[in-house]
């Protein structure tokens, strides 16, 4: 994306958070929130994350690919095993990175032999 | 007691939201340095953390630049992201509402996650000042807010510093993705929440081949029918 394009796309996005952070206490201060929108609210985090990830791991130029002779399946599968034991955020990054490195070594030493 | 001042409640903001860098500190980094490995130039990542000033969007941002997504999908993803700072707004609307405008648009930019962790604290603590002493506790909310935000920078700072340096061969750009995979095993705890990120993540796979990354944001707006329902179905099963 060219620079103007991403400060474009950072005007939008600036101006539409600092509008929800407005919305409530500036905007509508004497209504409240619709409960439907408060419902979707907690599904949205999930979801995005849920997405990115899978899309992370598994999707190169629009293709799905299950590239499990690559490390890093591997090492996502490893920070998911310590986030559900740990649920320690800095944890799972730190884990997920040793397990990176780890993997890339051992690939690296049975390319070499 | 004494009551506490203008610049006692701004000093406390800052004091109780110190702790909370420690947690947000890298994140600042590794989005600086994810920024980098995406192409943004430094200049425009920095920018960046003082327009958007939302880690989890910003993060959503490099990832999808990184991934060759379009304007239009990163805008309506990382736009829906920050959705629930609405929650936040609403939430604090009762304690905020009598002051200036000047004030609730100023408190409103630093309504982030961390800062309204710590301020909604400090209004629902019992020692509330009396109804005929001044209230000065939006001082202590914007000590919080500014605390995070200075935090915010510098660490976005040296994440660009650091970037600049790191060979790409160390994939610093992994801790994107798994920070979102801890951020999600956070989240998971009710059943409509693990519904729509099943679907979600199925979805990203299966709408793949659209353009620009759009499937993207299908995937989510799936997820999110998926919440909606299991709640639907969860509550007519009571």
């Amino acid at each position: 994306m060219s620079n103007t394009g991403l400060l474009l796309l950072l005007g939008v996005v600036g101006v539409l958070t600092y509008l929800y952070r407005y919305a409530m206490i500036g905007l509508f201060a004497s209504r409240s929130l619709p409960v439907w929108l408060h419902a979707l609210c907690r599904h949205i985090a999930p979801a995005s994350f849920a997405a990115l990830t899978a899309s992370a791991l598994f999707v190169t130029a629009g293709e799905v690919t299950f590239a499990f002779d690559t490390p890093r399946p591997w090492a996502a599968l490893v920070a998911v095993l310590v986030a559900w034991r740990t649920r320690n955020v800095l944890a799972t990054i730190a884990a997920g990175m040793a397990a990176l490195y780890l993997f890339k070594f051992l690939a690296s030493l049975l390319l070499a032999g | 007691m004494r009551l506490p001042s203008r610049l006692g409640e701004f000093l406390a903001g800052c004091r109780d939201e110190s702790p909370l860098l420690l947690g947000v500190a890298p994140f600042g980094m590794i989005y600086g340095i994810a920024a980098l490995a995406a192409g943004v130039p430094a200049w425009i990542a920095q920018l960046a953390s003082a327009v958007v000033f939302a880690g989890a969007a910003q993060l959503v941002i490099v990832q999808m630049l990184a991934a060759g997504a379009g304007f239009v999908p990163i805008a309506l993803t990382s736009g829906l992201l920050n959705l629930r700072h609405m929650l936040y707004s609403a939430s604090m609307a009762e304690y905020v509402r009598h002051l200036p405008r000047r004030w609730r648009l100023l408190l409103a930019y630093v309504l982030t996650d961390e800062a309204y962790a710590v301020a909604v604290l400090r209004y629902q603590r019992r020692d509330a000042p009396p109804a005929d002493a001044p209230d000065y506790r939006h001082w202590y909310f914007l000590g919080a807010g500014f605390t995070l935000w200075v935090g915010w920078q510098l660490s976005t700072a040296v994440g660009l510093v650091f970037g600049a340096t790191i060979p790409p061969e160390w994939e610093l750009d992994f801790a994107v993705p798994l920070t979102f995979i801890a951020l999600l095993t956070l989240l998971l705890r009710e059943r409509a929440g693990q519904a729509a990120a099943v679907v979600a993540g199925a979805g990203a796979l299966l709408f793949a081949a659209l353009p620009y990354k759009l499937g993207l944001v299908a995937a989510i707006l799936l997820g999110l029918v998926a919440g909606a329902w299991t709640v639907h179905r969860l509550e007519r099963a009571r």
